[in-house]
């Protein structure tokens, strides 16, 4: 005779996190704030602070922020726009690959900035920029469009209407083409690193497809002028 | 449990009943009766003084005497006074003969439009004042309020407390009128009234205990901090008078982590306090992916340095979200969609 030994399942209630179920919004409250990762910003001394700021940092003493995300570091050497790109030119999620094309990409600028450098006269050795950060912000600078092209519909016809672009979307509109001409265009077998460098060297003396298409677009919104007055907002 | 915050509207309690009254005011006064008969008989059961049983008393005795084990708080039994239980609601707003009370009935949100009618009329005596004021020359300076410890009341409790529907743009138009009011130098006359619609803030929520540096064998200080993102769990151990070496796991951090981007991340606390070869870390890890695992010894890691460091570094900490636990997870798939946001192809036919 063995007992019976009734082994009743009974889960005693974990402390496991429960992942509540979320439905179209943020996990963080709207009264979060987004945090403020640059460290000069903190080492000013009070003094020096304007009533405005002072009045800033007293609120925000009392209100809660949010977590600092993966991407973002203190340290010198990353950099918003450069995260964006990477983050643009990333495909199905693979970070690492974007993220070492990016740095192959700075490295081969860095390279050919210093084949020129050691190639040219004394007095030209001043004019050539050799950062590839700097190089990479004034390309991307260069490539944004000031005015670009929306559909309105009016009457049964569409109409391309000039439009004034917000910061955002310039950016956005800059790197985009950037990225979508070194995956298309690449005349023979070259790797991604290598276009992406010689685009964005063009791109930073203003010459170039990507600058070609920026020309292209301001001819199209000068040449819809007339359509100016269709836009309402 | 962590609560989630959705944008679309939360579902409250519908503030001021759609239809004809449904608790007579005697129904309630009747209520209100037996609740105090039932609270001294349930305190004579438990052998309480009836004078002073509190609600606590009454919930825990409640708890006692019917235990549930149902999830839902608002299912289980509950003895509470009726005023919490039955939601107020708004008489009804005609006489016998059908015509109604108030002059702006017809509006349909009366006690909202005579709430701004209200508060512009103190807006304009507090003008007139100022004027007055300043025929004499006698205008007082605008001292600075101080915004930090009060909030306006939110849109569902200004619901709550007019017990009519409101639609953001009313509420929004509320508060800034509010806010014109109070930004008049002369205000403070009507400080009594503003005081009704804002809310303090308790600041010392946030005071979190930094825990003191503890020393180990060799008189070395270190501390321990404790941090989690999505599914990991990490424990970090900091040493002081260190040379910045980093162990995860038994193993040297970059074996563990060969990725840049994550060892940036373990690095990041440090390089804010500019602290980066000072300190020695030993850390354990489990759960969760790569970045996930980068991501909790990073929070660990934070929480650790807060006792080496003044109480003004950790406010720049939090500033800067290293101190906040990361509250994103995973979405789940929901029925009909093919993963948490991506839809099913649609086909024409």
């Amino acid at each position: 005779l063995h007992d019976i030994s009734c082994a009743s399942i009974y889960n005693p209630p974990r402390l496991v996190l429960c992942r509540l179920s979320q439905v179209r919004g943020s996990r963080y409250n709207p009264s979060f704030l987004e945090p403020e990762v640059n460290k000069e910003l903190y080492q000013k001394p009070w003094e020096e602070l304007s009533e405005e700021e002072r009045e800033k940092l007293e609120l925000k003493a009392v209100q809660p922020i949010k977590a600092a995300p993966p991407t973002v570091s203190s340290s010198v050497f990353s950099d918003p726009m450069i995260s964006k790109f990477t983050n643009m030119m990333m495909k199905d999620g693979n970070k690492v690959l974007a993220r070492s094309l990016m740095a192959q990409t700075l490295e081969a600028i860095k390279r050919k900035q210093l084949e020129k450098y050691h190639k040219a006269p004394e007095d030209e050795k001043e004019t050539i920029e050799c950062n590839p950060y700097v190089i990479f912000h004034q390309a991307l600078k260069n490539c944004q469009p000031i005015i670009g092209l929306s559909s309105i519909t009016k009457g049964g016809k569409t109409y391309q209407v000039p439009v004034p672009l917000k910061d955002n979307r310039k950016r956005f509109l800059a790197m985009k083409w950037l990225i979508t001409e070194c995956r298309e265009n690449k005349n023979r077998r070259m790797l991604m690193p290598e276009k992406l460098s010689q685009e964005l060297l063009q791109a930073f003396n203003n010459e170039g497809p990507i600058i070609k298409k920026k020309h292209v677009l301001h001819k199209m919104a000068e040449a819809n002028r007339a359509y100016a007055h269709f836009r309402w907002w | 449990l962590r609560l989630m915050y959705t944008a679309t509207a939360m579902q409250s309690k519908n503030a001021g009943a759609s239809g004809p009254e449904k608790y007579t005011e005697a129904f309630i006064k009747k209520q209100i009766e037996e609740f105090n008969l039932g609270k001294r008989h349930l305190a004579n059961m438990m052998g309480e003084d009836p004078e002073t049983f509190t609600q606590e008393d009454i919930d825990r005795a409640i708890a006692y005497l019917f235990p549930s084990g149902l999830f839902d708080k608002q299912a289980r039994p509950m003895m509470k006074h009726p005023t919490e239980i039955f939601p107020e609601q708004r008489k009804i707003q005609w006489g016998e003969d059908g015509r109604p009370f108030h002059f702006l009935f017809y509006t349909g949100k009366q006690s909202y439009y005579s709430l701004m009618h209200e508060t512009y009329e103190k807006l304009l005596n507090v003008q007139k004042y100022q004027d007055q004021l300043a025929a004499q020359d006698h205008l007082p300076q605008k001292e600075k309020r101080n915004l930090v410890g009060s909030r306006w009341l939110t849109k569902i409790e200004l619901e709550e407390m007019l017990l009519e529907k409101l639609s953001d743009d009313e509420y929004s138009r509320f508060i800034q009128l509010l806010q014109k009011l109070m930004m008049l130098p002369c205000g403070d006359i009507e400080e009594k009234y503003i005081q009704k619609f804002s809310k303090e803030v308790p600041a010392q929520l946030q005071k979190v205990v930094i825990e003191p540096l503890k020393y180990d064998g060799q008189g070395v200080a270190f501390s321990t901090g404790e941090g989690t993102r999505k599914t990991a769990r990490a424990t970090a151990v900091v040493y002081d008078n260190g040379t910045g070496k980093i162990t995860v796991n038994g193993t040297d951090v970059l074996h563990y982590f060969p990725v840049l981007q994550d060892r940036e991340q373990l690095l990041f606390p440090f390089q804010f306090l500019d602290r980066v070869g000072k300190h020695d870390m030993v850390c354990t890890v489990s759960g969760g992916g790569r970045s996930a695992q980068a991501g909790a010894i990073r929070l660990a890691s934070a929480k650790a340095l807060r006792s080496f460091v003044t109480e003004k570094e950790v406010e720049f900490m939090r500033q800067a979200g290293l101190l906040t636990f990361d509250p994103r997870v995973k979405e789940r798939k929901k029925p009909g969609q093919e993963g948490a946001r991506r839809k099913f192809t649609w086909k024409k036919r």
